[in-house]
C-alpha cells in the first residue's frame, strides 16, 4: 500500500540556518500521527515541505505517489488539507460557508459535491450554527475551526495541522477531537481513512486523538515510537523539551494498570481499581 | 497596594450591544497572580484590554464603570497572537527587546541591563542577534515577553502566554510569572492551560459569558461547578468522571495523597 506521506532523506536550510537534517519518515493510510519537539525544532517547517510550500534541499517529500516537487501547492490540496499554526490568516471570504467552500471549488469539484463536502465539514466541527456568518465575527478560537473546516472539506487522504488546539478551550478541543477521529476512522474513496500529521505542543491533547509520537529534535528525527511509550518515559521526554501530561502523570502516580493516557481510559480504570462507577 | 481596581465594569465593543463584560469588579494587588478562566468568548481577553487601558482608548466601544490602576512602573500587556505585536522596527532580537525600555525614555546603561535580564530569564541568549522575523511561533512569544519585562511593568497582563511555548517552555514561563510576583509586580493572565494553574496563581476568576461567576483560591478549579463547566484541573475531571465523591483532588500530588490514604 502506498504510504500518504513519506519523507525520504529530506532536509532544508533557511540561509544558513539548517532547519531540518535527513529527516525520513512515513504515515500509512489513517494514521494518526503527532509530530512533536521544541520551539525552533523544525515542525513547522515540515509542515511547508509537505503542503508544497517550500522543497527540499536535498531529499524527497512524497504525498501518495506524488514527488512535492512535480505539482504546484493548489494541485498538492488535492491530497494534502492543511490549517496552519495562525489560522486567521487562511480566511478571507464573507461567510462561514463560502470560506469552506473556497477549497472545493478551486480543486473544480461538481457544486452539490461541493456542498455535501461543506456540509459535512460543519457538521463534524458543529459549525452548523455560524455557517452564515462573517468569519471575523466569529471570536478568534472559533476562526481557527473555520480554517480546520476548509481543511476537512478537501477530504484529502492526508491531513496536516500545526497547532490545531493553541488558544481553544477545552470543550472545542474535544470538538476537534472528535471530528478529527471521525475523518481517520472513515473508509474513504482511497481505502482508508485520512492519515493525520499534527504538530502540538498540547500533549493532552495529542494522547486523546493520535497513537504515534515523531519528535523532532534540531532538525533530526529524534524518536518514532507509540505515543503511550514515550509518555511512560518522563525522563527522555524532558530531555526533547516535552513533559507528561496530567493524566499520564495521574495514572503512573497512582499506579493505573495499563498506564492510561486518555483521561476516559484512566477514569474506567480508576472507577474500577477504586470500586466506583465509571459516567458513560 | 492595590494596583488595579475594576469597579462594576460593563464594556460593548463597536457597534454591538451585548456586553462582552458585564458589571465585573476585580481588584489586584502587587505581588498577586489572578487567573481568568472561562470558555471562548467569556470575556477574558476583554477585560485584560479593559485592565490594560486598550479598551475602550484603542478599540473603541463604550465602558461604564471606573478602572484604576497605580503603580511605580507602566502596566503592559502581552497579546495571544505575539507576530501582531513585533515593533518592525528592530532586525535584532535585543533590539525588539530593548524597543519598549527604550519609548520609555530609560537612561541607556539602564535600557542594556533590562533587555539583559529579560533576555536571560527567556532563555534568549542564544537568540539575541537573530532577525525577529525569522523566528518560529514559540520563540518569538518569548520574545514579547522579555520586550514587555524590560519594561519593568508594575501590572503584567497575559493573554494566553503559552499558546506558542513547548512545555518546558511553557513551564519557564509559569515559573517566571512566580518570580515576578515575587518582586512584588501584579499580573492577571487568560489562560487555558487549567493544570498549570494550581502552581502558580492566587486567585482564580471564572467568567461566564462576560459575568464572574465565582472566584476563589486555585482550590476552584476542582469544585464540582468548574469541573462539569470544563473548567477544572484534568485530575478534578478525571476522578469525577470515574464516580469518586467530591472533593475531588486538584493535582496529581493531591491524588496521589488520596490514593495512599484509602
Amino acid at each position: 500500500m502506498t504510504a500518504a506521506l513519506r519523507l525520504d532523506g529530506v532536509s532544508f536550510s533557511y540561509g544558513a540556518v539548517q532547519v531540518l537534517a535527513d529527516v525520513s519518515l512515513a504515515l500509512a493510510p489513517g494514521e494518526r500521527v503527532a509530530l512533536l519537539g521544541r520551539n525552533g525544532a523544525g515542525k513547522s517547517t515540515l509542515v511547508r515541505l509537505v503542503t508544497g510550500l517550500a522543497r527540499p534541499a536535498a531529499g524527497t517529500v512524497w504525498v501518495g505517489d506524488w514527488d512535492t516537487r512535480d505539482h504546484s501547492p493548489d494541485v498538492l490540496a488535492r491530497r494534502v488539507g492543511s490549517v496552519f499554526q495562525h489560522a486567521d490568516q487562511q480566511l478571507f471570504a464573507r461567510t462561514l460557508e463560502d470560506d469552506v467552500a473556497f477549497g472545493p471549488r478551486a480543486l473544480g469539484f461538481e457544486r452539490s459535491d461541493v456542498a455535501g463536502r461543506v456540509a459535512r465539514a460543519l457538521d463534524a466541527l458543529e459549525l452548523g450554527a455560524q455557517a452564515r456568518e462573517h468569519p471575523y465575527d466569529l471570536p478568534p478560537a472559533l476562526r481557527k475551526l473555520a480554517a480546520l473546516a476548509g481543511a476537512l472539506a478537501l477530504e484529502p487522504a492526508l491531513l496536516v495541522l500545526d497547532e490545531p488546539t493553541a488558544g481553544l478551550d477545552r470543550a472545542l478541543r474535544a470538538r476537534v477531537t472528535r471530528a478529527l477521529l471521525e475523518r481517520a476512522g472513515r473508509a474513504g474513496a482511497g481505502g482508508g481513512g485520512a492519515a493525520l500529521l499534527v504538530i502540538t505542543h498540547d500533549l493532552t491533547f495529542a494522547a486523546e486523538l493520535l497513537d504515534r509520537a515523531l519528535v523532532l529534535d534540531r532538525g533530526r528525527l529524534a524518536c518514532d515510537e507509540s505515543l503511550a511509550g514515550l509518555l511512560g518515559a518522563a525522563a527522555r521526554l524532558e530531555t526533547l523539551g516535552l513533559l507528561r501530561p496530567p493524566v499520564a502523570e495521574l495514572s503512573t502516580a497512582l499506579d493505573l494498570p495499563g498506564r492510561p493516557i486518555r483521561a476516559a481510559d484512566a477514569a474506567r480504570v480508576l472507577a474500577r481499581v477504586a470500586g466506583g462507577r465509571a459516567d458513560p | 497596594m492595590t494596583r488595579l481596581t475594576l469597579e462594576r465594569v460593563t464594556f460593548r465593543y463597536p457597534a454591538t450591544e451585548a456586553p462582552a463584560l458585564e458589571d465585573v469588579s476585580l481588584e489586584v494587588r502587587g505581588g498577586e497572580v489572578v487567573a481568568l478562566v472561562g470558555s471562548v468568548g467569556a470575556g477574558a481577553s476583554t477585560l485584560l484590554l479593559v485592565a490594560g487601558d486598550l479598551a475602550p482608548r484603542v478599540v473603541g466601544g463604550r465602558l461604564e464603570g471606573r478602572v484604576s490602576f497605580d503603580g511605580e512602573g507602566p502596566r503592559a500587556i502581552v497579546l495571544p497572537a505575539p507576530w501582531t505585536q513585533l515593533s518592525g522596527m528592530a532586525f535584532t532580537v535585543w533590539d525588539e527587546v530593548a524597543f519598549g525600555p527604550a519609548n520609555l525614555g530609560l537612561p541607556r546603561d539602564e535600557i542594556s541591563r533590562q533587555v539583559d535580564q529579560a533576555v536571560a530569564r527567556l532563555d534568549l541568549e542564544a537568540l539575541t542577534s537573530r532577525d525577529p522575523t525569522t523566528l518560529s511561533g514559540g520563540e518569538l512569544q518569548r520574545v514579547i515577553v522579555a520586550g514587555i519585562l524590560a519594561m519593568r511593568p508594575a501590572l503584567l497582563l497575559l493573554d494566553e502566554p503559552t499558546a506558542e511555548l513547548d512545555p518546558v517552555g511553557a513551564r519557564t514561563l509559569w515559573k517566571l510569572v512566580r518570580t515576578l510576583a515575587g518582586e512584588g509586580t501584579a499580573i492577571v493572565m487568560a489562560t487555558s492551560e487549567l493544570d498549570a494553574l494550581p502552581a502558580i496563581t492566587d486567585r482564580v476568576v471564572w467568567l461566564e459569558r462576560g459575568r464572574v461567576a465565582a472566584t476563589g483560591p486555585a482550590a476552584l478549579l476542582a469544585s464540582d461547578a468548574l469541573v462539569v463547566a470544563n473548567m477544572g484541573t484534568t485530575v478534578a475531571a478525571v476522578w469525577r468522571a470515574a464516580g469518586l465523591p467530591p472533593p475531588y483532588p486538584l493535582t496529581v500530588a493531591h491524588a496521589a495523597q488520596r490514593w495512599e490514604r484509602r
